[in-house]
């Protein structure tokens, strides 16, 4: 397992080429399906910001991120899904009652599946999490433990 | 039961989608009085310079009223304004500033604000009130605020409203030691029927804790 804020900063490189794209913004997940979807990509001045798509990665180690080819980039089409920033964002149970905010998140770097989602109340699992949008994350409501006699 | 909420502290609250996003606030809680349960809610866009939306949110279209933010479905959630707002008017209205009666006469205060229930039931609990000195002895000049519950059979003027005379023994200084009169009063009131009780769970007025300072 490795955690997002291990992997942001780290530079994207082609695996053919040996050429660094730029370094990794952040990653994208999709919620429904508890996997990253995309790894965004800040480049150098005069290029655009990019994306990639999770299965256009080979590997995803401690010190670099590789690609399979700058085509990677090229071949993007243009409907990337609406990225939502996962670390930092505030947390809503569907009961609409706030639970803090990600502090971090762990993922398996071989599938991109999501593992546990850190907050400062403690640890979610993925199958927890029901939405993620540009206000909040919406989590499934916990067992009532509050109100207990 | 979920955490109880003054519709006054509603306003503003973000109305939010299972999918994360924000797509209104709440601007004006709606009411039906006889009922006792909350109608919808009439909306704004969030922001600064949000006006009112042409929108609002039915109570049926609400997933989970919270401490936080009221949830819904999705945007397909989202009414006519028509929806709520004939309602309104068909409930015949204003609950605010009316004078509260108990069945035995007495009137113990007007109607500040009105206090529901969270999550999805959407029931009126109980009233905040600007006790009159019958209710609460004392100075004149402290004028107490205090929770009443509402009591099952609820009666709902234009002017005024009529509730169960045991109900003065279930008053509360602020919202979290309203939770536990609540629920005493409705175990007396599952119990005993709505008639008052001397002795029993009855709490008197003075022994509540913490008292609220003096409001101007």
């Amino acid at each position: 397992m490795m955690l997002f804020s291990q992997v942001q900063g780290l530079p994207v490189v082609t695996l053919g080429e040996a050429a660094e794209l730029g370094v990794l913004a952040s990653l994208t997940v999709e919620v429904a399906s508890g996997h990253i979807s995309h790894l965004r990509v800040s480049r150098p001045r005069g290029h655009q910001d990019t994306t990639i798509a999770w299965n256009a990665l080979h590997a995803l180690g401690p010190d670099a991120a590789l690609v399979r080819s700058a085509a990677a980039l090229d071949a993007e089409p243009a409907t990337t899904p609406v990225h939502h920033e996962m670390l930092r964002q505030r947390i809503l149970t569907e009961a609409g009652d706030e639970r803090g905010t990600v502090k971090d998140v762990s993922f398996d770097p071989e599938t991109g599946r999501i593992g546990t989602v850190h907050t400062a109340l403690g640890e979610l699992p993925a199958d927890s999490l029901l939405g993620l949008g540009e206000y909040a994350l919406v989590v499934r409501a916990e067992p009532a433990t509050r109100h207990a006699p | 039961m979920s955490g109880l909420t003054a519709a006054r502290d509603l306003a503003k609250r973000p109305v939010v989608t299972l999918d994360g996003e924000a797509v209104a606030q709440i601007k004006d809680t709606v009411f039906d009085g006889p009922a006792g349960r909350i109608v919808g809610f009439t909306l704004s866009g969030r922001g600064l310079l949000a006006g009112p939306l042409r929108q609002s949110l039915p109570w049926e279209a609400v997933h989970s009223l919270g401490g936080h933010a009221v949830m819904i479905r999705g945007r397909e959630a989202l009414a006519e304004p028509a929806a709520v707002v004939a309602r309104k008017e068909a409930a015949g209205g204003h609950v605010l500033g009316a004078r509260v009666l108990t069945d035995a006469g007495a009137e113990i205060g007007t109607v500040l604000d009105i206090v529901v229930e969270g999550g999805t039931s959407g029931r009126v609990v109980g009233f905040r009130i600007a006790a009159s000195e019958s209710l609460v002895p004392g100075s004149r000049r402290r004028r107490r605020k205090v929770y009443v519950p509402r009591g099952e059979t609820l009666a709902v003027s234009g002017t005024a409203l009529v509730v169960p005379a045991g109900v003065t023994h279930f008053v509360a200084d602020d919202l979290p030691s309203f939770v536990g009169q609540i629920d005493a009063f409705r175990a007396r009131a599952g119990r005993e029927g709505a008639g008052p009780a001397p002795g029993a769970r009855a709490v008197p007025v003075e022994a509540d804790a913490p008292k609220e300072g003096p409001t101007p």
